[in-house]
């Protein structure tokens, strides 16, 4: 079993907010000019990481599915002349990087990482492997455009950051995973000829952040073999 | 400071380069061949001539399926099947497929599909999406190569190979796999070219790596490969795994080096009695390879310092695991290609333009650097 | 009078950076661009060429050449009155 203590957590759900007035809303959480070339999601996520406070010792695990989806919808509508800027801040994991950029902050582990429903319990077994006694697990998307309407993006804005200690002490939440019946699982899944594995309950990250964000309890069999298990202490 | 990860052992590797596979590549590296050559960077619709390395005969534009699919089907081909660790097991191993609980998969890459998007955009054809986000890129490969569910996605630029050999490590470490497969793939177009395009260190300039020139540039090649590490069984060892993120600038490296440094020095004390080559991340960029070959010779003072980007152009997000096949195979070979492309000066007396024999050496610490001043390097030795 | 050439420059860089709170006459001519008291990057530089190009019907080969072009508005001036195409300069 893998487990460590949520000790610190902020959410941000901007929903269906157009990102000019989430510019406008944040803005003042950082420094002058600097959010001119910020996307939604650097500016959710950075409102959420700053309390924080991410130091060079602290691990730092990113989920996103879609990432910069408007930097990457303009940056696709730049050509035949791209845009410098939106090439980078379109590019896995620029919302991390606007932020930790501003603040001059190194982080030593560093792990971007990117999927579907399974992507939030891939990120926590990233963040429950870490070394360091504290791990900050942050994620988010921005709603989509034209990447929308063709279902290749989020249909809203959200964004978060956790802490995650070894100490339960003044932990808001405990956070799991166990690995039940591995044995007996090692070589049997999934079984041949089978067309596809059995299926587990799809927990995107969409769904993971109304938990945090809601405060709701979770235990469920995620993919084969993990069990996750969220607990609320305060 | 935290601790090294344990070693571990990799088992099997192998690389698709412009060149062929890593023995291939190996070959045409140590006789000093070049796969760029200099293609317009939109594709069919012209552009500034740029150097770029193609695997031969896959169409540069975007095509469905993608062009790529079949090499990567080819060298998804040579992976071996996981071996059970609990016999008698009452399956035969071969039907143990990659991406099952105890074996599973570690995908590294950076732009995976995205020029399909690229493609969707400017044809309207739906087709396109089911390539273009990682997400979908990622299932389709997975789904086509017959993989299990337990397949996870490392997105970070070129360290993003570094990134999934270091939490396989840790996976194995906890004992939760008996092997972990890191695969890692990026291929070339002319939307991913046009932005490096765009930022002008692509432009009709031959990379030199490390050579001290007035200008830079740099040179893109299509790169994948695989590695399987297990906790005890395998020819090579990765011996430690180091990661260092500056968040100084998108593009720029903190000017006193620091960056580097600080991702090389947890590696120092596990050098100590090893007697290393290096293989660089030299990209041919004037500032950063000054910096690194700089922070390199401090480092590992008299260490010769190659770099084969000037050759097989930026594999970008599969460069770290490419290249570390490719240092295996140099192993193995006891003949390092030396830094092609490149001639005399360097930014640095240990930069080595020739093939370097490998006689008087143990191991090789093996770098990569990414955008917003991210930094990786792991040492590699015979078991 | 300013010379009309800075004062396009100016308002060229002001749009395409979308610079808050500040209006083209606030940007000096022979204060450093990239680096100096605007803030500006270099992937600010990098997008000042993109639009410069398209502007000016010129062509910035390298970052080393964006570098010297984009010095100053004074140098950047200089600059675009020696490569840009002829129909595009007097536009």
């Amino acid at each position: 079993m893998l487990e460590r203590w949520i000790t610190a957590l902020r959410t941000e759900d901007a929903a269906a907010e157009p990102a000019a007035a989430t510019r406008e809303r944040l803005k003042a959480l950082f420094p002058p000019g600097a959010t001119r070339r910020m996307t939604q999601l650097g500016l959710t996520l950075g409102a959420t990481l700053q309390p924080l406070a991410p130091t060079e010792d602290d691990t730092l695990v990113y989920a996103s599915t879609y990432a910069e989806t408007h930097a990457l919808e303009s940056y696709l509508d730049s050509f035949p002349s791209p845009s410098p800027t939106l090439f980078q801040t379109s590019i896995h994991p620029s919302s991390v990087q606007q932020k930790l950029i501003q603040r001059q902050q190194p982080v030593r582990h560093f792990f971007p990482i990117t999927g579907g429903s399974t992507l939030p319990v891939q990120a926590l077994l990233v963040a429950l492997l870490a070394d360091t006694p504290r791990v900050l697990l942050c994620g988010g998307e921005e709603r989509g455009g034209w990447l929308l309407e063709q279902n290749r993006a989020s249909d809203r804005t959200f964004a978060f950051s956790l802490a995650l200690s070894a100490s339960p002490a003044d932990a808001l939440a405990r956070l799991c995973i166990e690995f039940p019946d591995t044995a007996a699982l090692a070589d049997t899944f999934p079984a041949p000829g089978a067309s596809s594995p059995p299926s587990a309950p799809p927990l995107p990250l969409p769904a993971f952040f109304d938990l945090l964000h809601h405060r709701r309890p979770y235990t469920c069999l995620v993919s084969p073999g993990r069990r996750l298990t969220l607990t609320w202490t305060a | 400071m935290s601790a090294l990860p344990p070693p571990v052992r990799v088992s099997a590797c192998g690389a698709l380069t412009a060149f062929g596979d890593e023995s291939a590549t190996l070959a045409a590296l140590l006789a000093g061949r070049r796969a760029l050559t200099l293609t317009p960077v939109h594709g069919r619709d012209g552009g500034d001539p740029v150097p770029l390395a193609l695997l031969p005969g896959r169409a540069y534009d975007e095509t469905l399926p993608p062009s790529w699919f079949p090499h990567l089907r080819d060298l998804a081909a040579r992976i071996p099947a996981p071996t059970p660790s609990h016999p008698p097991s009452t399956l035969a191993p071969s039907s143990i497929p990659w991406g099952s609980s105890r074996h599973p998969v570690f995908v590294t890459g950076s732009n995976f599909g995205v020029s399909h998007l690229h493609a969707y955009r400017l044809h309207g054809d739906p087709a396109h999406l089911d390539y273009g986000t990682p997400f979908d890129c990622v299932r389709h490969v997975a789904t086509a190569l017959g993989w299990g569910s337990d397949v996870t996605t490392f997105s970070h630029a070129c360290v993003s190979a570094h990134l999934g050999l270091l939490h396989a490590t840790r996976v194995l470490a906890a004992g939760l796999a008996d092997s972990a497969l890191v695969f890692s793939f990026d291929f070339i177009s002319p939307f991913v070219a046009g932005g490096f395009h765009a930022l002008k260190i692509l432009n009709a300039d031959f990379p030199a790596p490390y050579q001290d020139r007035p200008a830079g540039s740099i040179g893109l090649g299509d790169g994948a490969a695989f590695a399987v590490l297990t906790r005890d069984r395998g020819a090579f060892v990765l011996a430690g795994q180091s990661l260092h993120n500056e968040m100084h600038h998108f593009t720029a490296n903190r000017p006193d080096g620091a960056g580097f440094a600080a991702c090389l020095a947890p590696l120092l004390a596990a050098c100590a009695d090893r007697r290393v080559w290096l293989k660089g991340h030299g990209t041919g960029t004037l500032e950063a390879g000054r910096l690194e070959a700089t922070a390199l010779a401090t480092a590992f003072p008299a260490a010769p310092l190659v770099s084969w980007k000037g050759a097989l152009g930026h594999t970008l997000g599969s460069c770290g695991l490419v290249e570390l096949a490719l240092a295996t195979a140099a192993l193995r070979a006891g003949r390092a290609p030396g830094t092609v492309g490149s001639t005399s000066p360097g930014f640095t007396d240990a930069v080595v333009f020739a093939p370097l024999d490998l006689a008087a050496y143990d191991a090789v610490v093996c770098t990569s650097n990414a955008f917003g001043g991210a930094h990786a390097a792991f040492l590699l030795h015979h078991a | 009078m300013p010379d009309p050439l800075h004062v396009k420059l100016k308002t060229l860089i002001v749009e395409t950076l979308r610079l808050e709170d500040i209006v083209p006459a606030d940007i000096p001519d022979d204060e450093p661009l990239i680096g100096g008291g605007l803030s500006l990057d270099s992937i600010d530089a990098l997008e000042l060429v993109v639009r410069l190009e398209k502007e000016f019907g010129l062509k910035i080969a390298s970052s080393e050449e964006s570098r010297t072009a984009l010095a100053s508005v004074s140098a950047l001036a200089t600059y675009v009155r020696a490569h840009a195409a002829p129909d595009r300069l007097h536009a």
